[in-house]
Order: structure tokens, then sequence, then C-alpha cells
């Protein structure tokens, strides 16, 4: 029972900051109408930006964690206006460009840091993010774990807060709805576009210094936190916000588990496999409430 | 190709056109191309030199097949390396388990191909757009990871296939190996180039496809069917792919989940029908031809299989942006200057942000 609770509670870590990873590819399909192949990459970078900026400043991995989130907000806010162009250009299919123009970001990423960097493994240096907290009678946890989930938590109530209760979410918001009309009510789109992808930029590479901090930052992690996201949109329902939070959790809780319980080597088929049998059954998500298939 | 006047811009036109006649000729140069591919193993290619041409007739034959289902039906399939990789894996059990030579063995991966794509194709082509896309990539990686833990395929350690040509099917007189792998790529490939032009550019299948593609609602209300042929259209292009895998495991005589089911493979096949052209029969031959030699080259002088990654990256992000339609489009002036130009004011347009 114990290994039970421990299990559960380490995949809520987790899932806390899934969600942060899943919160913002979410918004930025509702907003840009793009699936962005790229979200892995991001939380790759972010990963290989804390170990860099930790090592090179010579201070603990956390303290950089407001820095990634700048530089990468400034990357989202200026890649922004290419998808904005592709997705508005006159192609036959321009969503479907847009979505091979991620493809492109996505390697072009991948390949930089492989070429900077090697196929070698990371660590994300960390002091403070060390050891473990004794909770009594249920086990210990990692600092890292526990301090990764706090800002999971942290970082997406941030975000909710920011597009729900001021004027710059309500824009987002807006042409999340209908870009059209929002244009007309004399809303800025290249401006709060940019601002919805930044901050997606932004969070998605803060979460990978946390998962670099727990796991170390590897070259070819991107891949698996990409299918991660769209596990968690496609279960959601593309575009509902609300339901990341109950995807996020039943990830990180769902791959500890395995893990615990049955084998790691199955996690990542069981993974592919639903999200493809999800697509097929109920492709607004198990909520039934995503954007309807276009 | 027949004798089409007028069809071309004049820089092309320079290039082909015959002062004499009265129009230009290709069947003349086509012509010279097919006996030049019949005869360079004679010509003096070296093992290295075949080597290369094999990779660069089985990249022509996947985009190819890329391209039918991708560029001629607008149905973005990520998972279409999945197809190359069942067709290896078919083409390496049925020849180590079940001691079968090479020519039924890769009859056999055609008709598993076949099979297979049309139990995945008719639930999956019921999702469109970014869905689709979605859901064939889930796909495939799901095949790579279960390949990876089943025994049939090897595991981890994958299959090692006989190396002699003894295991071909026919007794075959005593030559280097090199030089009939290097015909078995050019009668695949060339079949399938040959198929896509045929069926996609002179038959009324292809009309009808880009009927579908372009409005499915008005090509249902004449009297398409449209299901029908986006499934036909699936099966065919993941048959062609799952026959090229065939080939290529008995070429490199070694199978392994991380190498033939391997994300890149799916990426190389939409990157080359789309920097050549999606949706035209040149478009993946150019593409196919020249991402396969920058490629080799990157790895040859930069001595970095990595560097040329980031490179496919730049080239998509700058096809998307400014050539849609591919070099194809570049050379018979779809795509010119003027629209570069406009393609980079309205991007300029999309950075005001006050």
């Amino acid at each position: 029972m114990d290994l039970f609770i421990q299990t559960l509670i380490n995949g809520l870590l987790l899932g806390g900051i899934y969600i942060s990873v899943g919160i913002g590819f979410a918004l930025v399909f509702g907003v840009l109408e793009v699936i962005d192949f790229a979200v892995g990459e991001y939380v790759m970078v972010g990963a290989f930006a804390g170990s860099v900026l930790a090592a090179g400043l010579g201070i603990d991995a956390l303290f950089v964690v407001p820095l990634v989130f700048v530089a990468f907000y400034a990357i989202g806010f200026f890649v922004q206006p290419f998808l904005h162009h592709v997705t508005t250009s006159n192609v036959p299919m321009p969503i479907l460009m847009a979505l091979v123009f991620t493809f492109g970001v996505a390697f072009f990423a991948r390949g930089g840091i492989l070429t900077t960097f090697g196929p070698n493994t990371r660590e994300v240096p960390t002091s403070i993010a060390t050891g473990g907290v004794t909770v009594s009678a249920i086990g210990t946890f990692p600092v890292a774990r526990v301090l990764t989930g706090i800002f999971g938590i942290v970082a997406v109530a941030a975000f909710l807060y920011y597009l729900y209760n001021t004027k710059g979410g309500l824009a987002i918001r807006a042409i999340a709805e209908d870009r059209t009309d929002a244009r007309l009510m004399g809303i800025n789109i290249a401006r709060y576009q940019s601002v919805a992808y930044g901050m997606y930029a932004g969070l998605t590479a803060t979460a990978g210094v946390f998962i670099g901090i727990i796991f170390a930052a590897d070259p070819g992690m991107g891949m698996q936190y990409t299918a991660f996201a769209f596990f968690m949109v496609v279960l959601a329902g593309m575009g509902y916000l609300p339901g990341i939070i109950v995807s996020g959790l039943v990830l990180g809780v769902a791959q500890a588990m395995f893990s615990t319980y049955v084998s790691g080597a199955w996690v990542f088929f069981v993974l592919f496999a639903l999200v493809y049998v999800v697509l097929l059954v109920s492709p607004q998500g198990i909520l039934g409430r995503g954007e309807p298939v276009s | 190709m027949s004798k089409r006047e007028g069809s071309l811009p004049p820089r092309l036109e320079s290039i082909v056109y015959t002062a004499d006649g009265d129009g230009y000729d290709w069947r003349l140069a086509w012509g010279i191309v097919a006996v030049l591919l019949v005869a360079i193993p004679w010509l003096g290619a070296g093992t290295f030199e075949l080597r290369i041409l094999i990779g660069v007739l089985m990249w022509i034959g996947l985009a190819q097949s890329w391209n039918m289902i991708g560029g001629y039906a607008g149905y973005l399939d990520f998972g279409h390396g999945a197809y190359f990789g069942i067709g290896a894996f078919v083409t390496g059990i049925a020849m180590v388990s079940l001691s079968l030579p090479f020519l039924p063995a890769l009859v056999l991966a055609g008709i598993f191909g076949a099979v297979f794509a049309y139990a995945i194709g008719v639930p999956t082509l019921r999702l469109k757009g970014a869905y689709f896309a979605i859901a064939t990539w889930a796909f495939a990686e799901a095949m790579r990871q279960l390949a990876l833990l089943l025994d049939i395929t090897g595991g981890t350690s994958g299959l090692t296939l006989p190396s002699t040509m003894a295991a071909f099917g026919i007794p075959l007189p005593d030559l280097p190996r090199v030089i009939y792998l290097y015909y078995i790529m050019l009668v695949l490939s060339v079949g399938v180039v040959v198929l896509t032009y045929v069926l996609f550019e002179h038959h009324e299948f292809g009309y009808k496809v880009k009927a579908v593609r372009d409005n499915e609602d008005a090509a249902e209300s004449l009297g398409i069917d449209a299901t029908r042929i986006k499934r036909q259209v699936y099966v065919l292009s993941c048959t062609t792919a799952a026959v090229l895998g065939g080939a290529y495991a008995f070429y490199i005589t070694f199978v392994h989940p991380q190498e033939v089911l391997d994300s890149m493979i799916t990426a190389q096949m939409v990157i080359m029908a789309l920097v050549g052209g999606l949706g035209t029969i040149l478009g993946p031959i150019i593409g196919g031809a020249l991402i396969f030699l920058l490629d080799r080259l990157s790895a040859l002088y930069f001595g970095s299989d990595t560097m040329y990654i980031s490179l496919m990256g730049l080239l998509i992000m700058l096809v998307v942006l400014f050539a849609p339609d591919g070099i194809v489009g570049l050379l018979t002036g779809e795509t010119d200057a003027s629209d570069i130009r406009s393609n980079l004011n309205s991007l300029l347009e999309k950075f005001k942000f006050q």
C-alpha cells in the first residue's frame, strides 16, 4: 500500500510538469490552429539552456529558470510571425504547411543541439534540488520532483490567471474564438498571437529545465515530450484547456504506475497506441469537449 | 513525355528546345537517361558509386510513394515510414525464419503491406488534416515500439539476413552482388515512378484523386466515391513503400527497429517530396536525388551526420515560407521572384506588433 501511495504521489508530481508542457501547446492550437511538432524540442532545448546557463554562470539551475523563461518567450515571440504568415498564405493547405514548418523547426533545433553538444546527455547542475523529503508513513520523495511538481502547479495557475483575468488574456481568448472578429474589435492579432506563442515557448522550455534536473538533458528527449504533449491534447480534446489538467495528471500517474507495476518497456507502445485509438474512437477527446475534426 | 508545345517557361525552353524542330521532344532525353541508368555498372562505376546510386534510386522511389498520398491526395501521412519498416521486417522474417528466397519474400512484403495498409487505412482515413497526421505518426511510433518488444522481429538486437546472391531465388551468373542490388533498386524505383506517372498524370484515376484533394464535396457530387479513392491511394502508396523496404533489407542485410522504423525515414520522404514539389511527378525525383546527395556530401565533407539534420530543418522552413511549390515550382515559373518578394513582404507585415 505504501508503495502504491508513493507511486501515486510521484505520478502526480510528474503530472504537474506535464500539464505545464501541455497547456501552452493546447493554447497555441486554439489560437494559431497549428499543431506544433516542435513542442518536445522546446523542452529539450530548454533543458540544455538550463544546463549551459547554470554551468556557465556557476549558479544553481533553479535560479536560471526566469532567464530561460525570458529567453524562450523572446524566441517564441519572433517565431510566431512565421507561423502566422504560413497559416494565412494562399497555398492550398495552409494549416498543414504550418505543421510541416514546425516539423522543420523541430529538426533544426535537434540537429543544432546535436551538432553543438554531441549526442551525450548533460547534467543540469543543482545543489538545492537534491536529497529527499521524508513524509512519515508514506516514504521519501526526491526534492527535485517535489519542486518540479510545485513549479508545474504554480506556473499553470499563473498562466490561467493571465488568460482569464487580464485584458491580454481576454484578447488571446478572443483570437482563439474567431480571429477575424477579434481583429474587428481592434485587437492587434500579430502582437497577441506572439504573446501566446511566446508564453507557450517560455513555459515549455522552463518545464524542460525541471525535467532536465530530474532526468538530465538529452538531445534525443524531444520526441518523447512531443509524444506526451500529443497524448495530453488528444485525450483532453484539441483546444480544450481544462482537459489538459486531467490528462496531464493521468499521464504522470499512468507513467509512474506502469514503470512500478508492469514494465517500463511497454510504456511507449501503450502511449502511442492510446493516442491512435482515442483519435479514431473519439477525436474530440475522452471528455468530448475538444474542437471538432475539420 | 510527348510533345507539348509552349507549356514551358523560356528558361527551361532554352535548355530543351531544338532549333530545327517545331517543338521539343523529351523522349530522346529520357531514352538517354534510361540507357545510361542500365549501362552504368559497365561504364566504370565501382562499388562506392553504385551504392550511392542505389540510395538515390531508393529515396526517389520512397519520395514518390509518399507523394501519392501526401502530394496527389493531400493527406499528410506522418507514419509512412512504418510501411517501409514493415516491408523490411516481413522480408527479413520470411528469409530468416521461413528460409524463403528473396523474390517470394519481397512479394510477401508487398502483400503484407497492402493488407496492413487497408486495415489501417479504413479507420484512419476518416480523420482529416492534422488529426490524420497525428494518428499516422502515433501509429508509426507504436509500430517501432512493438518491433523493439517482439521476439519475431529480433527485438532490440534486430535480424541478420543472408548476404549472398544465392538467396535471390533464381540462379544468376557470378557478378558482384552490388550490381544485382543496383538493378533490383533500379527496377523497383523506376517502376514506382512510371506507375505514379501513368496512374496520376495520365489516367482518369489521377483526376479523381486530385478532385477529391481539391474539393471532396464537389468531387462526391460528381459521382466520385471519395472514400474508395482515398483508400486506393493509401494502399498503393503504402505497398510501394513496403516493397522498397523489403529491397532495402536485402541490400543492407541487417534489419533493426531503430533503423528501418526511424521517424527520420518518414521525415526524409516528406522533405524530399516537399522540396521537389508536392503533387508533381518530377518533384520527388529532383528532391529525392538532391537531398540524398546533400546528406552523403555533408557526411563526407563535414564528417557530421547531425549538421545535416539542422540543414534539412532549415530547408523545410525556407521552402514552406517562400517556395511552397518546391523546386519544380521554381523551374516552371509557378514561383518567381515577385512571389518570393510578396511572401517576404507579407511575412514582414506579421512582425508589426504595434
